[in-house]
């Protein structure tokens, strides 16, 4: 294991970088919401056949010869580009339609996780039908062949294409956050709903573009998801999912940057793990994660302070 | 010391980096109507909130009848003798006012789980016992004609009386108020008063948070003062209202001792 | 549309909560007696408007129907009573099925035998998950319902003394009792054993809900901190909500094993604990009656009409949905009869 671990290391900050992507989705909804947005894990999915089918209307069946680089980069942009718009724009419909009304009647927190369940399942199955159960692969694009080895770290194009559009979209989240009014809100409405709203904030704006912002992030995963493991089926999101929001639970849930710490954390423990014990175990390590922290230290690495109800 | 119910001693509650309560002392005796004051912010709530248990005390000690409470379980401190009501009411909406009250009761009773499926042991009579109770309660509070509506379609004034009442079928040692008059008009709070007082001859001390002064100069035997975290004065209604650190407190003068 | 409906279901239940009241004593008995008979001759009935066109009819009433119902009547103490948002409740389903399973092919021991053993089971892991989960908050605690059901299912796949992912098969039929006996192709002695914990259940739940577990557990749902603060030991009620929810969950996994003779873990999936979910919320959180009729309905219709079946998750996934925006209380929902007291003795006025 020991001669493995350049390799499982790069695959983890692979893995990682996609993970921290679909996190922020979560930690940023509950932020605001202290919501689990359940369906999360069905809007990074969505993304993943909404770049499957860019790249399919665009005539790739993955017989072609490899392109070259920047046509690649340039057709992978645009995938990244649909990928995040369908997966933003399913994201602020399903606020609407799931959340935004129980929000404004200001349901118990049990209605709105079963809503979130409800809309999970729904996306779930309906994509199973359209796809009928069926893996569906993603045409290569690039050749995969290592552009260099670092002991027994396989870096190949689309592995550093990963990481690198991942850091992008981190650093241009950062700037969003930091540097624009509505990040301003989100960061407002994280901390103090009430006095956001008395010093007046929109919170509906704020919530709507928190939506959008994670949607946005999960369908660039989505297309970072299908180059890497080249296909994907209706219930990519699952799995996907559980990991993420134990990256973000691990970082610290509504700690923005504790999604990102929480999801390279994770994507390595679970290349170091697997390698250790087994590969059919990853998923039951990520549910032991999970459940760990949520009894240990539930505020997670980073996180600040659960909240509770004042009396 | 032998008469002191309740007896808080050099409270301190930290949230982080704020100290919302520092070095308060307290007591209520038997027989008392005591009340607690302050602006807003002042940490009133946060008073009943720790010794009620919900928070785990920074340092400090609290003793009920003689006996340390601190790091008690919230339900155990209530079986104790040490119920309350609520800032913003809060019962249980779906539950009958009877129910409500009943739920109170049953923290007295022995009989577990088992035993009520079953019907052994007490559970008849403890179920007999939390039933005769709770009527007898609402009768106190006058509004038995409400007691097979849900709670959370009675009018206000009732819903506060329903507080009350689930509040006093623990047969508390000491029954904390938390601004119990807030949202009545001028005759809803003589009302009110009189009823403090009814509960203070029935044998229960009372330990009152408050806005509204004329209630507070009509009903309190004794009144303390909190601003910022601190107790800042202690006294009788009499004494307070000419206290001018008290006066200052509430029309916040800007320079304020830390 | 939503009005109408409910007006024509509140005048039904209106009726009958009119009739109810003002029945006496025997009259309510000899009500039950032909309810609880006419459950049993369920299998009798034969109607071409009730049969369902894929599976037989008898075949529907064990399996959707009544096992089902048993596990929605479970889940309902759990998170229709007490408010506990369980994620997870296959596992207890899953643990008295496998204990069937294990229990019958490599030991000696008969249904009957087993059947308290994986009811015991089933309890002991919810004190296990339990005492640690329930100290959570709403979210947390769902999640970790969720992963303990995940994890349940998945050390099922990956461990040899459950069957792997092919599972157990051969699992024993329950013996002979009062002369009836318990064969692969008759299913109906099925249906009246598992139908028999179904009302074994519903009385214990009633007893305990009109007393001082049931109020316990109700103010937990309302206002847990608050419930707390009134003196209601509420770790202890939501380890009793889990436990019992274990009992149920348990007994219903055995029974089903001893029928279906083969289990693989592909039986106890996420899925499942959404689906009993779904009838939960469907049929009105709490409300021990509605809970079953929404078992009932959500498990027969899509039988019924078979283009239902294929899009039924779809259905309620959407269903979960829109019940909670449009009608959070349910099918029929938690409504306390507003009783009338006595003025003086506070007794309750039965006319």
């Amino acid at each position: 294991m020991v001669s493995e671990f350049w390799g499982l290391t790069f695959d983890g900050i692979v893995v990682g970088s996609i993970f921290a992507l679909i996190a922020l989705g979560y930690t940023m909804v509950y932020g605001v919401l202290r919501l689990i947005n359940f369906a999360h894990s069905e809007i990074f999915m969505m993304g993943t056949f909404a770049s499957l089918g860019v790249v399919l209307l665009l005539g790739f069946t993955g017989f072609e010869d490899p392109l070259p680089l920047m046509s690649f980069l340039g057709i992978f942009l645009i995938v990244i580009l649909v990928a995040g718009i369908a997966s933003g724009s399913a994201a602020m419909l399903l606020e609407t339609v799931a959340y935004r009304r129980l929000r404004r009647k200001n349901a118990s927190r049990l209605s709105s996780l079963i809503s979130a369940i409800g809309a999970s399942l729904f996306l779930t199955e309906v994509f199973r039908i359209m796809t009928q159960s069926l893996d569906w692969d993603f045409p290569r694009l690039i050749s995969k062949d290592p552009i260099f080895t670092f002991s027994t770290a396989i870096v190949s194009p689309d592995k550093l294409v990963v990481i690198l559009g991942a850091a992008i979209s981190l650093f241009i989240l950062d700037r969003i956050i930091n540097k624009t009014k509505l990040g301003l809100g989100i960061r407002a409405v994280s901390q103090d709903e009430r006095t956001s709203l008395l010093m007046g904030v929109n919170i509906d704006q704020v919530i709507r573009f928190t939506f959008l912002i994670g949607g946005v992030l999960a369908g660039v995963a989505g297309s970072f998801y299908v180059l890497f493991y080249e296909s994907t089926k209706f219930n990519a999101g699952f799995l996907m999912g559980i990991s993420a929001f134990t990256a973000a639970v691990l970082g610290g849930i509504g700690n923005v940057r504790g999604a990102v710490v929480g999801a390279f954390t994770l994507g390595l423990f679970q290349q170091y793990s697997a390698a250790v014990l087994g590969y059919n175990w990853k998923d039951v390590i990520t549910y032991i994660v999970l459940v760990l922290v949520l009894l240990i230290r539930p505020t997670g690495l980073l996180g600040e302070a659960m909240q509770r109800a004042r009396i | 010391m032998s008469d002191r119910l309740l007896e808080i001693r050099n409270l301190t509650m930290l949230f982080g980096g704020v100290t919302a309560l520092s070095e308060v002392n307290l007591h209520v005796s038997e027989g008392e109507i005591a009340a607690l004051i302050g602006p807003n912010g002042a940490g009133k709530t946060t008073v009943f909130n720790v010794i009620t248990g919900y928070y785990q005390p920074t340092s400090g000690e609290i003793f009920l009848s003689n006996e340390s409470i601190v790091g008690l379980k919230s339900h155990k401190i209530a079986q104790k003798g040490l119920s309350r009501t609520f800032q913003n009411v809060r019962l249980f909406g779906d539950m009958t006012a009877l129910e409500n009250v009943m739920t109170g009761a049953d923290s007295k009773n022995k009989v577990g789980l088992v035993g009520s499926m079953f019907g052994i042991g007490t559970s008849k009579a403890d179920e007999a016992r939390s039933h005769a109770k709770a009527a007898e309660l609402l009768n106190f509070m006058g509004i038995s004609h409400r007691a097979g509506q849900l709670a959370r379609n009675l009018p206000y004034g009732d819903q506060r009386r329903l507080e009350i009442a689930r509040a006093l079928a623990l047969e508390p040692k000491v029954l904390l108020l938390d601004e119990p008059a807030a949202g009545f008009n001028p005759q809803e709070k003589v009302e009110l008063g009189e009823l403090i007082k009814k509960i203070r001859d029935a044998g229960f001390a009372v330990l009152l948070i408050e806005h509204d002064m004329s209630l507070i100069m009509k009903i309190s035997d004794r009144v303390s003062v909190l601003d910022f975290g601190q107790k800042i004065a202690e006294g009788t209604p009499k004494e307070i209202q000419n206290n001018q650190r008290v006066i200052d407190a509430y029309l916040g003068v800007a320079d304020h001792a830390s | 549309m939503d009005r109408v409906k409910s007006i024509l279901l509140f005048n039904l239940r209106e009726r009958f909560s009119v009739w109810w009241e003002n029945s006496s004593r025997n009259q309510r008995i000899v009500f039950r007696v032909v309810l609880i008979a006419g459950c049993y001759a369920l299998p009798y009935l034969r109607n071409p408007i009730i049969d369902t066109p894929q599976s037989s009819f008898d075949s529907i009433l064990f399996y959707p129907l009544v096992t089902f119902v048993i596990l929605s009547v479970g889940l309902n103490i759990v998170v229709g009573k007490s408010g506990i948002l369980d994620l997870g409740f296959v596992a207890f389903y899953a643990i008295g099925a496998y204990s069937m399973a294990i229990l019958g092919t490599l030991t000696n021991l008969n249904f009957w035998e087993i059947l308290p053993i994986g009811m015991g089971l089933a309890m002991l892991s919810g004190v296990v998950l339990g005492l640690p989960a329930l100290r959570l908050r709403g979210d947390y605690l769902a999640i970790i319902t969720l992963g303990f059901g995940e994890i349940v299912r998945i050390v099922a796949i990956n461990v040899e003394i459950t069957g792997g992912s092919q599972g157990i098969y051969g699992i024993p039929t329950p013996p002979k009792i009062f002369g009836i006996e318990f064969s692969v192709t008759n299913i109906r002695p099925y249906y009246w054993l598992m139908l028999t914990f179904v009302l074994l259940i519903i009385w214990a739940f009633l007893r305990l809900t009109v007393r001082r577990p049931g109020r316990a557990w109700e103010a937990i749902r309302e206002d847990e901190d608050v419930a707390e603060l009134m003196g209601v030991p509420t770790l202890k009620y939501k380890l009793w909500a889990f436990i019992l929810g274990g009992a149920v969950g348990g007994a219903g996994g055995v029974v089903y094993a001893s029928q279906v003779s083969t289990i693989t873990p592909e039986l106890f999936k996420l899925n499942v604990s959404f689906l009993i979910l779904a009838c939960v919320v469907f049929g009105g959180m709490g409300n021990l009656w509605g809970v079953i009729l929404g078992a009932i309905l959500l498990n027969y219709i899509p039988e019924k009409i078979r283009f239902l079946a294929d899009t039924r998750i779809v259905l309620f996934g959407l269903l979960m949905v829109l019940m909670m925006n449009l009608r959070p209380n349910g099918l029929v929902p938690r409504m306390k009869r507003e009783k009338v007291y006595d003025k003086k003795t506070g007794n309750e006025v039965l006319r």
